[in-house]
Formats: C-alpha cells, structure tokens, sequence
C-alpha cells in the first residue's frame, strides 16, 4: 500500500504516529481490537450486503456426532462451513497442536457441498494435519469445548432453566478453536486464487466467517444435547445471554512468526489504523453524534476492562492500567472541550501525555469508534500482494541501501549483538511438529539451525558487510558476493516503501516477550479477553458480543 | 479418527498421498517445500525463497517444479557457493572451471543484473554456462521478460524457445531443459506474452517425500525446555 492508495487528505500524514513509536514491541504487546480488525470487517459486510445465513444439513445424533452444513451467500459465491461433531474422551482433549483428536472438527467448504463432498471430508476433516483437503476447500479448523461450560448449559437446557450468569461469564464460550488453517494449508485453496473476489480481499475473511460459523455450531450442539436430554422439557438458550458467547481460541508461539514474515502485510495493517487515527484527529470540529458515541463505546468499554481477567502477572498489571486509564478517560470527557479546533486531537494529545500504553492504544480504538464513515475504507488497503514485491532490485546503489538501513534499521545498528543478552534466543522449527519455537542459545541445541527472525541481527550483519563496498556499486554485485545477505536485502528494499514493516525490537533479545507479538497480530483480528497462560501461549475470544446468523440481518450497519 | 502421530506438520509425507502415488499440490504448499528443502539442501535463506518461488511459478504454469528442483538439489547439495557462483561480464557469464552453475542462483543472479550492463541487453548474446538443470531458470526469465517487456530467446545445443513468445512453445521446450547445458540467451524487442497459468500437475511421491526429508534438516529435535514452554502443560479438560 502506498500513501495514494490511502486518498489522504494531504495534512493528515502529520497526524499520524510514526514508525519509531507505533512498531515497538511493548506498545505492540498492548493493542486492542478497533472496527478495523478482521472479524469486524466481516461483520460489517454481511449486514449491508444482507447475507443470507441457513443451516441445510443438521445430521447430528443422541450422542452429539454426525455433522451439519452451514450456508452462506452473499456477493457473487457462496460459502459452507462442514461441521464434523464427535465424541471425544477427555484422556484424548488437547489444545496442543500436538493433539490428534477434537470435540469437533471443521472446514469452510467454496460453495454448497454435495453429498460425495461431505463423504470426501468426512474421510479427512477429521483426520485434520493428517488428512488432505482440495481447492474447493478454503479453511481446516478443529474445536474443543470448555468442559465444565458445556456440562453446565447442557444440564441447565435440558432441565428447562438458563445457565448461570456468572458460569457464562467466567469462560465466555463453549468451545475454542485451536487451529483455523487457510492459505493453501493441506491442500487447500490458494490464497491467491480467492483474494480477487471483494468479499474475501481483506486479511483473514475466511478464517473469520469459519470462526463465525463455528461460533453458532457450538450454541446449535448444545441445544441439541440438551433437547436429547430433556425432551420436551428443554429449552434453548436465552439469546442475550447467547450474544455473550464467543469462541475461545488457544494460540501459541506458532502465530507469532507471522507478523515478521509478513513485513507488507503488517505495514498494510499498522498503516491503515494509523491512517485512521490520523484522519480522526485532523477533524477540525467534533459532531455531537460521535461525542455521544464515544461516550457510549467507553462505557462499553469498562465494563469490558471489569470483565476481563488473567492471571498472568504481565496481563495483570496491564488490566490494572486499562483500568485506571478508562476512568481517566472518563473523567477527562466532563472536561473534554469539544467546541475547540481539533477536539479529537487534543483528546488524543491529553491520552498521549497522561496513560500508559494500555491505556492510549485503548483510547485509539475507542476514537476510531465513531467514525466509521471516515476511516472504514481504511479496511480495503491491509491485504498485501507479497508476490508483487518478491523482487529485489539488484540496481539500487549500495549508498542507498545503507541509507535505508540507517533510516529504517538505525534502531537494529545500535544493538550490540556481542553481548549474550542480546542473542540469548533463537526462534527454530520443531522436528517432532514443524511447529516454531524459542530456545536458549546458550543451553540448547539447535542454534545452527535457527530461522531468520533475528532482524536486528541481519540488518546489522548486512551494514557491517556493505562497509566493504563503495556508494555507487549495484546491490546486485553484494548479492553476487554474499548471497547470505539476500533475504535481508529484500526485507530492507520492501522496509523502505513500507515504514510500519518491521518490529522495532531485538526478537532474540532474553527479555523479548512472545505475547508482545501474540496481542498485536490478535487484537488485528478482533480478539478479546487477551489471557497469556504464560510468556508464549494464550487464550482470547473472537465475536464475544457479535450477532448470530439469525440475527444479523436485522442489525443496522455497525 | 486417527491417534496415529503421523501427519504432514511432522515431516511424514504419507498424508499428502492418501495412499495415492501422488499428490495435488496447493502452490503455497509447494513454495514452503521446495523453500525449506533447498534450505535444507544448503541454500541461504533468501537463494532458498528464490527456489520456493521458481517451483511454484512452474507449478502453477502445469510444470513440475518440485520434481526439478529435486533432481538439481539431490545433485548439487553440500556443494560451496564459490563453485555455484557465476563470474559476471558483459555478455559472458561463466561457471567456475569444472563446474556448473546453480539455476536458482543464475536466475535470481540475472535478475539482480536485468537493468545492470552486465545483464541481458537486447540484441545482444549472453553466453551462460554450464548450467544445471536450466528448466528451473524459466520462471526468472519470464520474471524478467515481463518487467522489461522483452522476449527472451533461451538457446542450447539441440533447442531453443522463445520466453515471453507463444505461450504453447514452452511445455515442448521443458524436457530439453532438463538436464544440463550451456546456454545463450538474447534479448529481443516485445511485447512479452505471459506464459499461459495451467492446472497444478500431480506430485509424485517420491519428490514429495524426498523434498520433506531435505526439509527436515531445517528442524531442529525436541528438548524437554523447548516442549515446556510451547503450549498448555495442564489439562485442557476446563
């Protein structure tokens, strides 16, 4: 994306955060979801375009397996999510993506499967990495329930009463993904093959309508339990209390690699936000409508902030600021003078000098809230065409890469990688899962084998080997030289066109945190309820609070 | 359901096969492959996107890059990149003596030199070689072809084809690039034709397997301290 591509208002750029400050990894680490994340985009889409949503197939038996098809269309395609329900031990329930076996396991099907398709799947959705999909296959997801929420709705249903609130409210779903695979995975559609059609050009559209889908499955399962259980005298479930389900999900290390393999996309990403924030705060005046809605979205807000719990030390202290920081927040609205030229910036420059980064990333999210009109656009620039930007430009003078390097990297060259502590990690593949992990350079094998998520450490390698070469000499005779150096020259040609590309942090520093990584790349789909369970796995929530199929379509636009 | 530990996130290729002897192929999974398999083989990282990149490009124009790539890295593997490396000069680009030149090296070399003196000029021969297994260097032609609208005439000893001509000339071309030759290459006015996108052709599984076990030499073996820390040691049964 470049800055045309945006429309800007020539005046706005100034407005936006820049590089240094937006890209390190503790601000990172405290994002929060804003109505530019994925599954908010999603949602937005189905309301105006009016989605029709049905379930045609539901083959579910008195013990809770078979499966179920849930159909969408909209635009020009439709869309099925295959719903594989079984009876899982509990010996055999693992989040792990070591796990072989799942309460329930599903796929995003492209178009409307036949009766051979469904026995085609049934013979490998299953089986999940160790299966295979097709083309006509957009995602691979699997589902275990939360046991002791799943036990006691059932059991509440069947006995014809709703749950408890406060059982709800404790876990906030009834099953948590612990994979959702697109992109080409097991056989899969490429991504580049759907990414034209306007439904699915965002990031993550398909990931998001199967987690969407998934989310009614659980509610439909359920209730199909209970009404085995209890028969006539069983009752579904109370739809408020429904809306404030969402589906869990268990992530790891896994996810993390993502945002620094994917230096445009996270650009694209970080740069429409910004832009976002920018367009905000250049607004000379402030409508009374929005004032009312920011209002609105901050009380939402706290109670959001009063619900959400962790035990992780780290998240603890974070929910301490968000908390503090929303009743400044609040406090600071009775004061707010929204007759002065640009309110909303100097709302925002009250935020920046007075909360934590909880609390301004918070804030940043709750400006955009209002302005839907201004800044929802925005979504349609964080896709990427990676494959555009693959090639290098072997003519650019090695005086310009270092430029580039001094500019975009200055951060990395001032790290001194002689110094344990700033190489203490090292990110690796695992052998027994593929899966990526972090190790301890000094006390673990497999260094030799490291991937090439050390930034910094190649930007700095990269400088020190151009020192060799004069200004106006061809980047493509270095590579000639040193073909070691080629991935990072790429990464520094792409940095160059792309401010927000790059984690402004030492990845294999000892005191880099994973879940820095985890929270950013999360709130950018919309995840909730952000809950590390340590320093590189968590739990979160996706459309806690969102509509269900069969209310969607009676929703205004959002 | 399976509780077999087998499948395709740990290095076993059965599951691409479904007891087939080959396997279709989505290109993202074929450039992760061949990626980490030339990784595995001894590429540089950023050389290692170069052959994910030319294996998919030709799989996505109905041509077997996995298996060619395969056959140029069973060969070619452990071997320095001073005897890969081609020494540049306009309009001569020669393999080191003894030897031949890495094709996912060469391409990505030329187009690093495609606006540079010593890259293709048009009109103008370049003579290149030895080169192993040269089909692998179509997908960089065409790359180059492309951006500078320029037709490539690719020539050796017993063949020649035309990159950015008519598309239906490169699938007869393909089996005469496969083995190893010196080359010439000319540049000629466009405009470029794209070669035409084609579906996906099979995987054998001997390639696929072959490539995975390439592939594992990037992994690195489990530890106690790298299982710990990677997901939920407790139960998941709340």
């Amino acid at each position: 994306m470049s800055r045309t591509d945006l429309h800007p208002m020539p005046d706005v750029a100034a407005f936006r955060r820049p590089a240094s400050e937006v890209m390190r990894l503790a601000r990172m680490g405290c994002s929060h979801p804003t109505r530019l994340s994925f599954l908010r985009t999603l949602l937005r889409r189905m309301r105006t375009e009016g989605w029709r949503i049905d379930r045609p197939v539901w083959e579910v038996d008195d013990r809770g397996v078979g499966h179920a098809v849930y159909r969408v269309r909209g635009g020009a395609h439709a869309y099925s999510l295959v719903a594989f329900a079984h009876d899982l031990p509990d010996e055999m329930r693992s989040d792990r993506v070591i796990a072989t076996a799942w309460d329930a396991t599903f796929t995003l099907f492209d178009g409307e499967p036949s009766p051979a398709d469904i026995e085609r799947l049934r013979a490998n959705v299953p089986l999940q990495e160790a299966g295979r999909v097709t083309t006509r296959e957009l995602t691979l997801a699997r589902a275990n329930r939360s046991v002791r929420l799943v036990r006691h709705v059932i059991e509440a249903l069947s006995e014809g009463r709703q749950p408890d609130l406060k059982e709800i409210a404790a876990v906030g779903y009834l099953m948590r993904t612990t994979a959702v695979y697109g992109s080409g995975k097991f056989g899969a559609a490429d991504r580049a093959d759907i990414a034209d059609r306007p439904e699915l050009a965002a990031p993550f559209q398909v990931e998001m309508l199967t987690v969407w889908l998934i989310r009614a499955f659980t509610v439909d399962i359920v209730e199909h339990m209970a009404a085995v259980r209890g028969g006539v005298g069983a009752v579904r479930l109370d739809p408020a209390i429904r809306r404030t389900l969402g589906v869990g999900n268990s992530t790891g290390l896994g996810m993390a690699p993502f945002v620094v393999r994917h230096p445009i996309l996270l650009n694209n990403w970080m740069m429409a936000r910004e832009e976002a924030l920018a367009r905000v705060r250049h607004q000379p005046s402030a409508t009374p409508e929005a004032v009312t809605e920011l209002r609105r979205v901050l009380d939402l807000a706290i109670r959001n902030a009063a619900a959400w719990t962790s035990e992780h030390p780290v998240q603890v202290a974070k929910l301490g600021d968000l908390r503090r920081d929303l009743d400044l927040v609040s406090d600071q609205l009775t004061r707010w003078n929204t007759g002065q030229s640009r309110p909303w910036d100097a709302l925002w420059r009250w935020g920046a000098g007075t909360l934590s980064c909880e609390g301004q990333e918070a804030l940043l999210s709750l400006m955009l809230e209002p302005h839907g009109d201004l800044v929802d656009d925005l979504a349609t620039t964080m896709g990427a065409d990676e494959a555009a930007a693959f090639r290098l430009d072997g003519a650019m003078r090695v005086g310009d890469l270092r430029a580039v390097l001094a500019d975009r990297y200055g951060w990395a060259l001032a790290i001194d990688f002689t110094a344990p502590e700033n190489v203490a990690r090292f990110w690796y593949v695992s052998e027994e899962k593929l899966e990526p992990r972090l190790g301890e350079r000094a006390i673990e094998e497999g260094a030799a084998r490291e991937q090439p998520l050390c930034i910094a450490r190649l930007a700095s390698e990269l400088e020190g080997t151009l020192r060799d070469y004069p200004d106006d000499a061809p980047v493509a005779t270095v590579l000639l030289a040193h073909p070691e150096h080629r991935f990072m020259v790429r990464r520094a040609q792409v940095a160059r066109f792309h401010p927000y590309a790059e984690v402004r942090d030492n990845l294999i520093a000892a005191d880099m945190l994973p879940i820095d990584l985890l929270r950013s790349k999360l709130a950018f789909f919309g995840a909730t309820r952000f809950d590390p369970r340590s320093d590189r796995w968590v739990r979160i929530n996706l459309f806690q609070g969102a509509p269900y199929p069969d209310e969607i379509g009676s929703e205004g636009p959002r | 359901m399976t509780v077999e530990p087998l499948d395709q996130t740990r290095g076993d290729s059965t599951p691409f096969l479904n007891g087939a002897r080959t396997a279709a192929l989505s290109r993202n999974e074929v450039a992760a492959l061949c990626m980490k398999a030339a990784r595995g083989a001894g590429m540089s990282w950023g050389l290692a996107e170069e052959a994910g990149f030319a294996a998919a490009w030709l799989v996505q124009h109905g041509f077997d890059g996995p298996r060619y790539l395969h056959a140029y890295l069973a060969e070619a593997q452990g071997r320095a990149w001073s005897d890969l490396c081609p020494t540049v000069a306009p309009g001569e680009w020669r393999a080191p003596e003894g030897r031949t030149l890495c094709p996912v090296s060469l391409g990505a070399t030329l187009c690093d030199h495609a606006t540079l003196a010593e890259g293709l000029a048009e009109g103008c021969p370049l003579r290149i070689g030895p080169v192993d297994h040269p089909v692998l260097l179509v997908p960089f032609l065409a790359t180059i072809a492309g951006a500078a609208d320029i037709r490539i005439e690719l020539e050796w000893a017993d063949g020649s084809v035309c990159i950015g001509g008519d598309p239906g000339d490169l699938a007869g071309a393909m089996d005469g690039l496969a083995g190893s030759a010196a080359l010439s290459l000319t540049a000629r006015p466009g405009p470029a034709r794209a070669p035409a996108a084609a579906a996906s052709p099979p995987i054998d599984a001997d390639t696929i397997a072959a490539l995975n076990a390439l592939a594992m030499r990037t992994t690195v073996p489990p530890s106690e301290a790298s299982r710990a820390g990677a997901g939920s040691t407790a139960s998941d049964n709340d």
